[in-house]
């Protein structure tokens, strides 16, 4: 039940913990952040941040003092955001971004004495609906953290969204190993970053296989000096590991799987796609795996188990991922997530919800999406309409959908190619055929 | 039409549906992520290249390679176009 703040004053290095374009935050006056009187002691508190420097100062100020936190994306609307804390019982809300919140500014000295285990609720990435809520303890999040003397020089940069799984991790690796964390300004661009980081002298960063590939079109990102170069939250192909190593040859290569429902994954560091099939017999560092039915189902072995309604866990333990492998030799790789969620650029959507919002469209008749391997953001989704009676013909009615879709779905939602084709593919049972 | 002006039309199709202004003179030197096109339009460019020509470089290469300047980038389809 230790704090957050705790783990700051007990960790190893001390020093400098935080950079960011603002200037630098001291470990020591970290550990006293608070807020005073504007979030009294045991309340539930919702965070929308959108400055990550703020954010890290948020959460250390709050662990330990708030009975709990609830993580939300910068940028939800006012009614979502709304919404989902009345679910999660939260009644104040710390934001940057969203009218009449408490401002992300605890002032250092002004931390109450306090000692509560303060429940982390995060929510899970998607494009439509309510975003799921899973809830964890500190002890859960930070199972994977190491700190010692060597992971005290290490300097972490952030590219991921803090209040998500994966950019937490690198945010609480470096708090509590010792490290320093440099965080950019909202509002940079990735080639602003990479600047930022590279002044800055970042040694270790954390991203999706298509952020990492970004990066390697960026000549900016030519002027980090890696040593460790982390690959998530989609699937590392053997391209993308190697066009890394290549880059940064001083830098580790590691993939690592881990998702919100698991708690912590685990990583492959031998800088080739998938993981070892001993891993199945073997388990992995924090972790049992099995294989039912080329369905990845994982137990994690120590720490909080996560909890949240929508989980599906067996009788041994094990959670269902949703995530699909295929055994090569003595290796396990990944194929993708079951039935038809795609993932584009790291964010996990339905193709499904692509269909519906091109049906509303008062020239189309059907619509089918199928999902494209694409080289860049790992799959893109081609749409396939049929036009109703009256519409215009083919590229003007093509255009016309694209542009109404633009107005109505989040980016990764909208077709990368839009084609008008007579029919659509209808199987036996009546339903369209989503070719494989 | 040759590959080179075959990727400044798509290019150049995929800027107008996303932006009001003309889209920028692509050189050689212009950097790619630094025209205001982001990954999800490159995933784009790629895969309607894809359809338009026949042929993904990204996926039949065996050298890893993500092109970072325009010029880079041309020369990567038209290695493959003679394959």
């Amino acid at each position: 039940m230790t704090s957050l703040a705790a783990l700051i004053r007990a960790r190893p290095g001390g020093g400098v913990l935080l950079t960011s374009p603002g200037g630098n935050l001291s470990a020591g006056d970290a550990a006293t952040l608070g807020f005073g009187e504007a979030v009294p002691q045991g309340a539930a508190v919702a965070l929308a941040i959108a400055d990550p420097a703020a954010f890290v100062r948020t959460i250390v100020a709050l662990d330990g003092v708030a009975e709990a936190l609830l993580l939300l994306a910068p940028g939800l609307p006012a009614g979502t955001v709304a919404e989902l804390m009345e679910k999660a019982g939260a009644t104040i809300l710390v934001s940057d971004v969203n009218e009449g919140a408490v401002l992300p500014d605890p002032m250092p000295g002004a931390r109450p004495e306090a000692g509560l285990e303060t429940r982390w609720i995060m929510t899970t990435s998607g494009t439509t609906g309510l975003p799921k809520m899973v809830e964890h303890r500190l002890s859960g999040l930070a199972r994977s953290v190491v700190a010692n003397d060597r992971t005290a020089g290490h300097v972490w940069g952030l590219i991921y969204d803090p209040s998500r799984f994966a950019g937490l991790q690198v945010v609480l690796q470096a708090l509590i190993g010792g490290g320093r964390l440099v965080v950019p300004a909202p509002g940079m661009t990735m080639a602003d970053e990479l600047r930022f980081f590279a002044e800055a002298g970042v040694t270790h960063l954390s991203a999706t296989p298509t952020l990492w590939r970004k990066m390697l079109m960026l000549p900016a990102g030519a002027g980090l000096a890696l040593q460790q170069a982390t690959l998530g939250g989609e699937i590392a192909d053997a391209a993308v590991l190697r066009a890394v190593a290549a880059q940064w040859p001083a830098a580790h290569v590691t993939h690592i799987y881990a998702s919100t429902e698991l708690g912590v994954g685990f990583s492959v560091k031998d800088g080739l796609p998938g993981f070892p099939a001993s891993y199945l017999a073997d388990g992995v560092k924090g972790a049992a795996l099995k294989l039912v039915d080329d369905m990845l189902w994982a137990k994690p072995l120590a720490g909080e188990r996560p909890r949240g309604a929508h989980l599906e866990t067996d009788a041994d333990g094990y959670i269902r991922t949703g995530d699909r492998m295929e055994m090569a030799g003595d290796r396990v790789l990944f194929r993708g997530r079951e039935s038809s969620l795609a993932n584009i650029g790291g964010m996990k959507v339905q193709p499904e919800h692509l269909e519906q919002a091109a049906l509303a469209h008062p020239h189309v008749a059907g619509a089918l999406v199928t999902v494209k391997a694409n080289p860049i953001t790992g799959s893109i989704l081609q749409l396939t309409i049929t036009p109703a009676p009256g519409a215009p013909e083919g590229r003007e009615l093509a255009l016309s959908v694209k542009q109404q879709l633009k107005q109505t779905l989040p980016r990764e939602l909208q077709p990368a190619i839009v084609r008008v084709a007579e029919s659509l593919d209808i199987s036996a049972s009546g339903k369209l055929e989503r070719p494989k | 039409m040759n590959i080179r002006a075959k990727i400044t039309e798509v290019f150049n199709e995929i800027w107008a549906e996303d932006h009001d202004v003309p889209p920028p003179a692509l050189l050689d030197d212009t950097v790619l992520l630094e025209t205001g096109m982001d990954s999800m339009a490159f995933a784009v460019l790629v895969a309607r290249l894809d359809e338009e020509l026949g042929f993904d470089p990204f996926t039949q290469s065996d050298d890893v390679y993500y092109p970072r300047e325009f010029g880079e980038f041309v020369a990567f389809y038209e290695k493959f176009a003679t394959q």
